[in-house]
């Protein structure tokens, strides 16, 4: 039976090995008679284990998507461009783009009521979430409403 | 310990105040309101409030916290039965039986019959809570590093594998990832800063709840904005209270849901959902009419909302006693209870003699609040059922945010949460579970210190990680565990039993 994730499991056991590669890698380099203390019981020795056996899961994963009949293991043109127009992906790339720059933005200084405000606003002017008088009448109500409850009632600062 | 109903009654009785009583019913609401919204889990509701809740009294912020818990894990069965999209992973089993009886305009008794049974198995899970965390706690006493180290390991390894039960690798894999993922920062022994690479934030590590909120909440709201199809309610809903001839003519199946439950929660790392399946499967094995299952059989429906709901205070039973969750929202439990200066574990019964009571006390009011609002506010929980997404999913990364940022003022925080949630998505969408991962951020500072602490003990000597009696059987359960998981293994088991039996029946 063709295993639909092949590509996709292939493709995540080679980076689980790298990464894990890279993690035994900073063990080794970490210090082995830190303050007095013996080599094994060093700060790299549990790390650098769990390294080890995300190596030996990660091979695992790709040697049995290998092993597995599914989609081809490379990747073509056609399916970055069949990914990239597709309908969910565009609709993800917009949430997390938005979401991206809210947070990039927050606690540079700007006010907390503009950036949670238009960052609210676009998001749902961007989905279309209804007419604009109603989406600038939530986005303004939420934001003074998170701001009020957790900056007045609840004493948190805001980013 | 036979002093316990006294004791519940005594705190039960302290935490009668106006303003406490406000908190439960707010944060109940607030609950179930996560739970039924398809995309809002249990676990991203109790860490989005750990955070609001940062500034409270340790007492208030924590009964807010389970009674969040506990309203959203039933909070996911009005979804289930009304839209057929279980509000929370742990309502999915809920859908097969409550939604085909929606459809047969019985909305109403499905959602009166979910309430019910949701109450009796949350009031089972806190009795199993009361009563046999001081005893876990007392064999927890014996627990050394050695033992400590192989718990952390033994709980990744049994979530892994019951969260990912048709890929166990994924679920080991995110186990490790979130073991790894704790290794970052300061360590235990000799604050020696690992994977720091300079960056002074680095050095305090990843806090736990915007890890959290990134894999869950963000996560989340990235899946369910990627979705077009937007769910309505189409289903009228009349009589809503249960008959009480169907919970006493079901009453054995309220049982074996609730024990079903509270041992699956027990388990480290295994959530409601495992225990709804479990449960609900249970109850088609021993039911006279198994054909009804799936096709809007009350038995069926009763059985798995009994179960997740009975899980709650199973989960919470290894987080008191042991300081290991049973599920991921039990997790962020662990974590808040941390942040508001209390150590569960194996002190806990010397350090704060009361507070298993206190605990089965607020589980009371909560399970309370649940069942009351339950049973009234159904027209209003279905409109909020209707707020379209694009409106909804905004505002909660808002609230995401300032949960990250409120608990130690960070901006950094809120990168980790956004990075967390980045890994979230594909993780959630590729099947690698998300409840090891976090298991992993909480019991790998445990599983570290202790293993290295233990061979400073013997002097660089390993053999006792083998030779202690609790190490080996937790070694033995574990190596069972991932072995039975291989086919070879299987065959050679049936290979066994089968010249077992023949001499059996030769002798």
């Amino acid at each position: 039976m063709a295993y639909e994730l092949r590509r996709q499991d292939f493709y995540a056991g080679l980076i689980f090995c790298v990464v894990s590669l890279g993690i035994v890698a900073e063990c080794w380099r970490m210090p082995r008679d830190l303050q007095g203390w013996p080599a094994y019981a060093g700060p790299g020795v549990v790390t650098g284990l769990l390294g080890v056996g995300l190596f030996g899961m990660g091979l695992a994963l790709t040697l049995r998507s290998v092993r597995r009949t599914g989609s081809a293991l490379g990747i073509t043109g056609a399916d970055v461009r069949s990914y990239l127009t597709d309908v969910g992906t565009r609709r993800l790339g917009l949430m997390l783009g938005c979401s991206v720059v809210y947070c990039l933005l927050l606690g540079r200084g700007l006010p907390y009521w503009l950036t949670t405000g238009g960052y609210l606003a676009a998001v749902m002017f961007a989905f279309r979430a209804g007419p604009w008088w109603q989406i600038l009448l939530i986005s303004a109500g939420s934001t003074a409403a998170v701001a009020y409850v957790f900056n007045r009632i609840f004493a948190i600062p805001l980013p | 310990m036979f002093l316990g109903p006294w004791y519940i009654l005594v705190e039960l009785w302290k935490l009668l105040t106006p303003l406490t009583l406000i908190y439960v019913t707010l944060s109940t609401f607030i609950g179930i309101v996560i739970g039924m919204l398809p995309g809002l889990t249990a676990t991203m509701g109790v860490a989005l409030l750990t955070g609001l809740t940062f500034g409270f009294p340790p007492k208030d912020a924590i009964i807010i916290l389970i009674c969040v818990y506990v309203g959203a894990i039933y909070g996911g069965s009005r979804s289930a039965i009304l839209l057929n999209i279980p509000g929370t992973p742990a309502n999915a089993a809920t859908c097969l039986d409550g939604f085909p009886m929606a459809q047969r305009g019985e909305a109403g008794p499905a959602i009166g019959l979910a309430t019910t049974s949701s109450f009796l198995g949350t009031v089972f899970g806190l009795l199993c809570l009361a009563f046999f965390t001081p005893l876990l706690g007392r064999i927890a006493l014996q627990f050394q590093s050695w033992e400590f180290f192989w718990l952390a390991i033994f709980g990744i390894i049994v979530c892994g594998n019951l969260t990912a039960p048709t890929d166990p690798l994924k679920g080991w894999i995110a186990g490790f990832v979130g073991l790894l993922v704790s290794q970052v920062g300061q360590e235990g022994i000799a604050a020696y800063p690992r994977f720091a690479f300079g960056f002074d934030q680095m050095r305090g590590g990843f806090a736990l709840i915007p890890v959290l909120v990134g894999v869950y909440g963000i996560a989340e709201v990235l899946g369910v904005m990627r979705e077009t199809v937007v769910p309505r309610v189409t289903t009228q809903i009349r009589k809503v209270l249960p008959r009480w001839r169907d919970l006493w003519q079901y009453r054995r199946t309220i049982l074996r849901s609730g024990v079903i439950g509270v041992i699956i929660g027990a388990i480290p790392g295994v959530g409601e959902d495992v225990a709804a399946w479990v449960s609900y499967d249970f109850a088609k094995r021993g039911s006279p009419k198994p054909e009804e299952f799936g096709k809007g059989s009350r038995e069926g429906l009763i059985a798995a909302e009994t179960g997740n709901n009975a899980c709650i205070g199973g989960a919470v039973i290894p987080v008191l006693s042991l300081a290991v969750p049973g599920s991921a929202p039990a997790a962020v439990l662990l974590g808040a209870m941390w942040l508001h200066g209390v150590r569960p574990g194996p002190l806990l019964m010397i350090e704060f003699p009361n507070y298993i009571w206190e605990v089965t006390a607020m589980f009371v009011l909560a399970s309370l609040a649940m069942l009351i609002l339950g049973l009234s506010l159904v027209r209003t929980l279905v409109k909020i059922l209707m707020v379209p997404r694009p409106i909804l999913m905004p505002i909660v990364l808002v609230l995401c945010v300032i949960g990250s940022f409120a608990i130690s003022v960070r901006v950094f925080d809120i990168w980790v949460m956004l990075a967390f949630g980045l890994l979230g998505y594909p993780m959630r969408k590729y099947n690698y579970p998300a409840a090891p991962l976090v298991l992993g951020v909480i019991l790998g500072d445990m599983a570290d210190v202790n293993f290295r602490r233990a061979l400073i003990r013997t002097a660089g000597d390993p053999t006792p990680f083998l030779t202690r009696p609790i190490s080996l059987i937790l070694v033995a359960i574990t190596l069972v565990t991932i072995l039975a998981r291989s086919a070879w293994f299987r065959q050679l088991v049936a290979a066994g039993s089968a010249r077992l039996k023949a001499a059996l029946s030769r002798a």
